[in-house]
């Protein structure tokens, strides 16, 4: 299908709204955001953001999705270089602290107002998220018997460290730590010898980039 | 008001805002409860986020307190740990409408009221540098793996709190211990250590 000017337009308005709805929140939080703020923020006529949102839930939900859509995307693009099961997961997890790097705001949406302050349905969504990626972990265990909450604790430990970084305004430092978080996701699956060499490949990986 | 009206009056705060929500908490009500009048909570407070953000200083200092005042500091690290958690684990299950105050009611009103759960977090991580001697490999650990163990830990909680399953939490204590150790330790001693903590429940 061939674009309008109005489609053209219509993306355009979505994504500064979307991306106003991710600020307003990591500045004064969900609660406290409101809709008029967003409009104010994004340079767009409530005209606009009634025809893309039933309201300001329906806008942080879209704004969640974006950021779980590049999310996933960013997984599936992830340069691997033709590395085992084990060894994908440092390029997948330095493609995902990028993109968190480049979108502090959307990733505190997701791992705080989604999680902790926002509705019942934004909550939810984060969960399914959380899953999936907890899911794409527990692939590594194999036959190696863990407790049920393994790669969901894992998981945990990498979003308090990001939540603290993101606290502190310190997103442009998340792919530094990617060392950390791969040895935080990898050891309890494949023990402390292997997991601390894929954090040092990956801590390699890091100072190639930079 | 005397320590006692102030205590009841923090607590009864924090209950306002887990049963009503930020929006509709209401000093007065919690103020009557704590037999406390306007004027005396206008000499003790700004304004009602004002005492909400000393009810959360009040309670997280419990809980640390709590967490820590249970270990026996002749015990060994790992010991040390499941005494702490098993102390929390017991105080989030007998009082969860708490637990929720503390981890998402308050935490949700606001950014400068997440950074308070932020810096909650951050108290364990001393707890946590000890588990460093127990490595099973000579090389340094990663800088943030405390962080790491704390927040693996929390995500558990978190989880179950949130559900309404607070009440599960002592029973979930070995599995938690798995995943506050393992990063230190190394998933066979970890699961050792689990296997231990389970046949003591």
């Amino acid at each position: 299908m061939v674009s309008t000017g109005n489609d053209v337009l219509a993306t355009s308005d979505r994504d500064r709204i979307l991306q106003a709805m991710a600020d307003c929140c990591a500045e004064f939080g969900y609660l406290e955001t409101t809709v008029e703020t967003v409009l104010e923020r994004a340079g767009v006529e409530a005209e606009s953001f009634e025809s893309l949102f039933a309201g300001k839930e329906d806008c942080a939900l879209a704004a969640l999705n974006k950021i779980v859509s590049e999310t996933l995307a960013q997984i599936s693009m992830a340069q691997v270089n033709g590395e085992d099961a084990i060894g994908r997961r440092k390029f997948e997890g330095k493609a995902i602290l990028e993109l968190m790097a480049a979108r502090p705001s959307f990733v505190r949406l997701g791992l705080v107002s989604a999680r902790q302050c926002g509705t019942p349905h934004m909550h939810d969504a984060y969960e399914s998220a959380a899953r999936v990626l907890a899911l794409m972990m527990e692939r590594l265990a194999g036959s190696t018997e863990r407790p049920g909450a393994t790669a969901r604790a894992a998981f945990g430990g990498a979003e308090a460290v990001i939540r603290r970084e993101l606290a502190a305004g310190r997103g442009s430092r998340l792919p530094q730590l990617l060392p950390d978080f791969v040895y935080a996701v990898l050891v309890p699956f494949v023990g402390q010898g292997e997991a601390l060499r894929q954090a040092k490949l990956a801590a390699r990986v890091t100072a190639e980039e930079e | 008001m005397n320590a006692e009206q102030r205590d009841t009056l923090l607590r009864a705060m924090l209950e306002e805002l887990v049963g009503k929500g930020y929006g509709e908490a209401s000093v007065e009500r919690a103020s009557e409860a704590a037999g406390v009048s306007a004027a005396e909570f206008e000499a003790e407070f700004d304004d009602m986020d004002d005492c909400l953000f000393a009810a959360y200083d009040f309670l997280t200092e419990r809980v640390v307190a709590k967490a820590s005042a249970d270990c026996d500091q002749a015990a060994p690290w790992p010991a040390r740990v499941r005494a702490g958690l098993e102390s929390l684990l017991q105080a989030v299950a007998s009082y969860p409408e708490m637990a929720r105050a503390l981890t998402r009611a308050f935490p949700g009103i606001r950014p400068a009221a997440y950074e308070r759960y932020v810096g909650l977090l951050s108290r364990f991580v001393p707890f946590m540098r000890e588990g460093r001697e127990y490595s099973g490999v000579d090389e340094e650990l990663p800088g943030e793996v405390e962080l790491l163990a704390v927040g693996a830990a929390e995500a558990i909680i978190f989880g179950e709190v949130d559900a309404g399953r607070a009440e599960r939490l002592p029973q979930m204590m070995p599995e938690i211990l798995f995943s506050i150790l393992v990063p230190f330790m190394g998933p066979e001693r970890a699961a050792d250590e689990m296997r231990s903590a389970a046949m003591s429940i």
